[in-house]
């Protein structure tokens, strides 16, 4: 049973959802006009060469209705992973190309992130002397890394995971360091009195102790990374999500774009969930 | 064996009034090979020799002088660096590396590459080509040169470029394999300028054009100059990617651009502009995509690099067969390819076309393919680089364009392959006509700008 | 036994031959060019005895037992326990600390266990694990221990700690203010614990505290720090009453008011007087 809350906030989002739906399905109806400027409307084969069926006298409008857009989507994800080849592949293959390249770059920022995080919040001295180099570098969007990685890196498929890897780097160095400076100082007194050996401080102690902080980081620079992505295989992609947008695009297809707009956000989401999940399971509560 | 490789062929002093050899040639610096070839109709010694009185202007030595420390120095001291690699094995030599992969973006000029590909002219070779779809200029300059791509499709303007150092890169010498495509681009205005037919009332308007050193960029300077306006000042050109030219003609934020096919005709087809004028009306037979690679590849790989170039030299002729353009635009049409409408690319294949104002024209010579790179056209791209200020050196016009457009080689290769040899013969230098204008390659016209 | 408090400061050296734990004239400033917190502080604790240290707030009691555990270094002045100088933490002391200091994405029994097995690095795990169980059943906490610090009340998460402080078998157990957070119902319950546990052990404790009665019941010493700053032991008071008193019949015991109004009257009265005197 719902809750009336819950059952009021069901019913708006529903409604958002249809009123967007509504408007998308209202601004895209044909258009009457179809000689803008006095232009003729040419002869029998004038229309076969725009592609006018003889039957329709509407034009297509370039912005899909929302059930053209419905039928593209099904056709589409019928055969996510069908593969003609590397320039002819699936929504699916690329959509695994991307959260691949994610997985690398990611994993690698978080095994760089995650100990000099550990080294800057237990040592201060190292944290002040590197800290405005970070602060540098860290705002850094991913776009302007693009051309020195390509320029020093050269492999495309490198940059592509080097960009990953320098945007999640951050968040996740500096959450790792603010939740090891923020382990509470009783905690380290209990494991100094009962002379816990370095492995087992690090894995038992200050690691749980961290742990919530670090996956906050860990979150954002996953969202990092797939924002990072998509602009990054839009640029030099031969694969991948942000490849099929381009490739699309190229195209003029707005269809299979909103589709992959769709597919990546629903794949932000999943992402984050999935760290969520991770984030509640070491959660503790003091 | 000799230095070097453009004095080595004696073909080229067939037609030579005083044969001092290629030694002699190499001493004078301002003998070229080229020149006696130069067919000014017949080939006439009369001809060769006016044309040769008026070379010397640019020296090798003078070259050398002004352009100490200069970026484009760099680059030349690498293009005449001497190698001996280009040796004239047998067409049928070992393909070294049978793996390839090779860049193309998605435009009609890209047919040779794609038909090679889809018809199987690289597989007779030998190659196991990849085709790798690219999405922009920029990129396929920086993947040919790091290396993840053995050999691309090129703007034509592009190899003299990334060769002399221009555009901010460090020289790399480029060779043009094969010419892809001849023609095949137009104007194409936004439907509120239907009026406006005459270009001298375009001041003020907004150009896309799809990279710097493109044709594309060359030709619609010349033509916006040739109507008395100064695309640096009058009008703003901007570099858009072909997809974004359409787009952008749609929602009004550029009036026109001079773009590749399909997307002239695309943007027809959504009724966001008509074709002003066809590329084939402003300069019948102008080249505009290339087929390349690094001069290291061509030379590492001396066997592999005739096979291609007699799978594309293969290509452009499949091509430029108009029986064959309608299977071309079935296979160019699909995702892994150009993923465009077919009738689009239909249209401008065959140039039955609709040109955005309600009329079908038909004008045969639209597209054009032809493998040949003529030197002669290189000389006219140099110019023209010189004259919108890419180049600032001086540099031996004649000499660079034939060290990057080596025709020769692709003569020989259509040879081989028993091919017919163009209309014009074994003329490298034709003197070209662009925009109604004679452009002679050893008389290049000082521009003066504004 | 003495029946009257023993009045007599131990500022004096030597010490006790037979002392574990051998205070010599420690000091604290944590400013080189401010007043010392407390200085000159010298003490005995001898095996088996339960030392008791009351102070006012800011006297430096918590620095004093944090020396004593090794987590901090004293400004002058040292400390030897079994014949060697006290340099850092260690495991033969144990430290009950003032808020329990739990970790808290560990059950109890993990709590313990963690402790054990820092002690017996060798130990089988079912060992580990049976010798935690004891220490928990020890305190009261069998049918708690897979309960996590959050789900427990304020009295077992205490009751957690002094087990992981026991569980260790150090040679001093040391206190701050174990159960300050508390309320009185629960402090008293776990006062009788662990004094029963205390006796069974005969463990060695040195333990802070400003509650006057928990000082009576639990300790043998009392140890009395006037006000800081520069803040000094001012008295050691030897517990008149016998070791088997009880909450409940402690105050009918002969001698209690008497060495409760002392200790009293000091915390309220003479305390700010030593330190005059001692500041001059």
């Amino acid at each position: 049973m719902l809750s009336q809350e819950n059952r009021l906030s069901f019913f708006l989002s529903f409604a958002s959802l249809l009123g967007v739906l509504l408007i998308w399905q209202f601004s895209t109806l044909p258009q009457a006009s179809r000689s803008p400027y006095g232009i003729p409307d040419g002869n029998a084969e004038y229309q076969r060469l725009m592609g006018r069926s003889a039957v329709a006298s509407t034009v297509r409008s370039d912005f899909p209705t929302p059930g053209a857009f419905a039928r593209n989507a099904i056709e589409v994800l019928h055969a996510p992973f069908h593969n003609n080849g590397p320039n002819d592949r699936g929504i699916g293959w690329q959509l695994g190309a991307s959260l691949l390249r994610v997985m690398i770059g990611y994993g690698l920022a978080t095994l760089v992130a995650v100990p000099l995080g550990f080294v800057f919040g237990l040592q201060p001295v190292i944290q002040k002397a590197l800290n405005p180099f970070v602060q540098i570098l860290r705002p850094i969007s991913p776009l302007a890394w693009m051309p020195i990685a390509l320029y020093t890196i050269r492999d495309a498929e490198l940059c592509a995971i080097f960009v990953i890897f320098i945007c999640s780097l951050w968040p996740i160095l500096l959450n790792t360091a603010f939740g090891v400076a923020s382990i509470r100082r009783e905690w380290l007194n209990v494991i100094r009195t009962l002379e816990v050996r370095w492995p087992q401080r690090l894995f038992f102690v200050l690691l749980p102790a961290a742990a919530p902080t670090i996956l906050t980081g860990m979150r954002i620079g996953l969202g990092v990374a797939w924002l990072a992505i998509v602009a990054a295989e839009m640029l030099v992609g031969s694969s991948g999500i942000g490849y099929f947008v381009w490739n699309q695009w190229n195209n003029l297809s707005l269809s299979n774009v909103i589709l992959a707009v769709l597919l990546i956000g629903l794949a932000g989401m999943a992402l984050d969930a999935a760290l969520a999940f991770v984030q509640r399971s070491v959660r503790y509560a003091e | 064996m000799t230095l070097f490789p453009f004095s080595r062929r004696p073909y080229a002093f067939r037609a030579a009034p005083c044969d001092h050899g290629p030694a002699l040639a190499c001493q004078c610096g301002s003998t070229y090979p080229g020149i006696f070839t130069t067919g000014h109709e017949n080939g006439l010694p009369t001809g060769a020799m006016s044309a040769q009185a008026s070379v010397p202007a640019i020296s090798r030595r003078h070259f050398l002088g002004a352009a100490t420390g200069s970026a484009a120095l760099a680059g030349l001291a690498g293009l005449f660096a001497p190698h001996a690699a280009m040796a004239d094995t047998a067409p049928s030599g070992v393909v070294e590396k049978p793996d390839l992969n090779i860049g193309f973006v998605p435009i009609s000029c890209s047919a040779p590459l794609i038909m090679a590909t889809a018809k199987g002219f690289f597989q007779s070779e030998g190659l196991n080509v990849q085709l790798r779809k690219t999405a922009g200029w920029a990129l396929i300059r920086d993947k040919l040169l790091d290396g993840s791509l053995d050999a691309s499709h090129l703007l034509s303007p592009m190899p003299l470029a990334l060769s002399l150092g221009l555009g901010g890169n460090a020289a790399q010498p480029i060779r043009v394999a094969t010419m892809q495509n001849i023609n095949g681009q137009a104007i194409t205005l936004a439907l509120k300028h239907w009026h406006k037919r005459d270009p001298r009332d375009w001041k003020g308007m907004t150009f896309a054009i799809p990279f710097q050193f493109s044709m594309h960029n060359l030709l619609l300077r010349n033509y916006l100059a040739l109507h008395g306006l100064d695309p640096d000042k009058d009008v703003s050109l901007r570099v858009t990617a072909p997809p974004d030219m359409v787009a952008n003609l749609k929602a009004g934020n550029i009036d026109g651009f001079l773009g590749p096919e399909p997307f002239n005709q695309r943007a027809v087809y959504e009724e966001a502009g008509f074709l002003h004028v066809l590329s084939a009306d402003l300069w019948d037979g102008h080249p505009c995509c290339a087929f390349g690679t690094t001069a290291s590849f061509a030379e590492k790989y001396p066997n592999t690099y005739r096979a291609l170039q007699r799978a594309m030299i293969r290509a452009a002729y499949f091509m430029q067969e108009p029986s064959n353009r309608l299977e071309a635009a079935h296979i160019m049409a699909q995702a892994a390819y150009l993923n465009q409408p077919e009738i689009v690319i239909e249209q401008s294949l065959t140039g039955h076309y609709a040109d955005g104002l309600g009329v079908v024209r038909d004008n045969p010579r639209r597209s054009g393919f032809s493998p040949y790179p003529y030197p002669s056209m290189a000389v006219w791209i140099l110019s023209q680089f010189s004259r919108w200020g890419y180049l600032k050196e001086n540099i031996p016009l004649q000499e660079t364009a034939q060290r990057i457009f080596m025709i020769d080689e692709v003569r020989k290769q259509a040879a081989a392959l028993a091919l017919p040899a163009p209309e014009d013969g074994q003329n490298n230098w034709p003197v070209l006509t662009v925009m109604g204008q004679r452009f002679d390659a050893f008389h290049p016209p000082s521009y003066s700008k504004g | 036994m003495q029946n009257s408090p023993a009045l007599s400061p131990t500022f004096a050296e030597p010490h006790d031959a037979d002392a574990l734990v051998q205070v010599s004239g420690i000091g604290k400033r944590y400013r080189p060019d401010g007043p010392p917190v407390f200085s000159g502080v010298s003490f005995d604790i001898r095996p088996g005895e339960f030392v008791c240290l009351i102070g006012h707030s800011g006297c430096g009691k918590s620095s004093i037992l944090n020396i004593l555990s090794g987590l901090e270094q004293p400004s002058e002045g040292g400390v030897i326990m079994d014949g060697r100088e006290i340099t850092g933490p260690g495991l033969d002391r144990g430290v009950v600390f003032q808020g329990h200091a739990l970790l808290p994405w560990l059950t109890a029994l993990q709590n313990v266990t963690f402790a054990v097995r820092a002690r017996h690095r060798h130990m089988p795990r079912h060992e580990i694990r049976e010798k935690a169980e004891h220490y928990l059943a020890m305190v009261g906490l069998e049918a708690a221990m897979h309960k996590k610090p959050a789900e427990l009340s304020g009295g077992m998460r205490q009751r957690v700690g002094i087990a992981r402080a026991f569980c260790t078998q150090p040679r001093v157990l040391l206190m701050d203010e174990p159960f300050g957070a508390l309320d009185a119902l629960t402090r008293g319950m776990i006062q009788e614990e662990l004094l029963k546990i205390c006796a069974q052990t005969q463990q060695t404790v040195f333990m802070i505290t400003h509650d006057v009665d928990e000082a009576i019941f639990l300790a043998d010493r009392v140890l009395l720090m006037s006000n800081g700053p520069d803040a000094r032991l001012a008295e050691d008071a030897y517990n008149p009453l016998p070791r088997s008193r009880t909450r409940e019949t402690m105050h009918h015991e002969d001698g209690f008011y008497t060495f409760r109004n002392h200790l009293v009257d000091f915390l309220v009265r003479r305390s700010a007087l030593a330190q005059k005197a001692a500041t001059g």
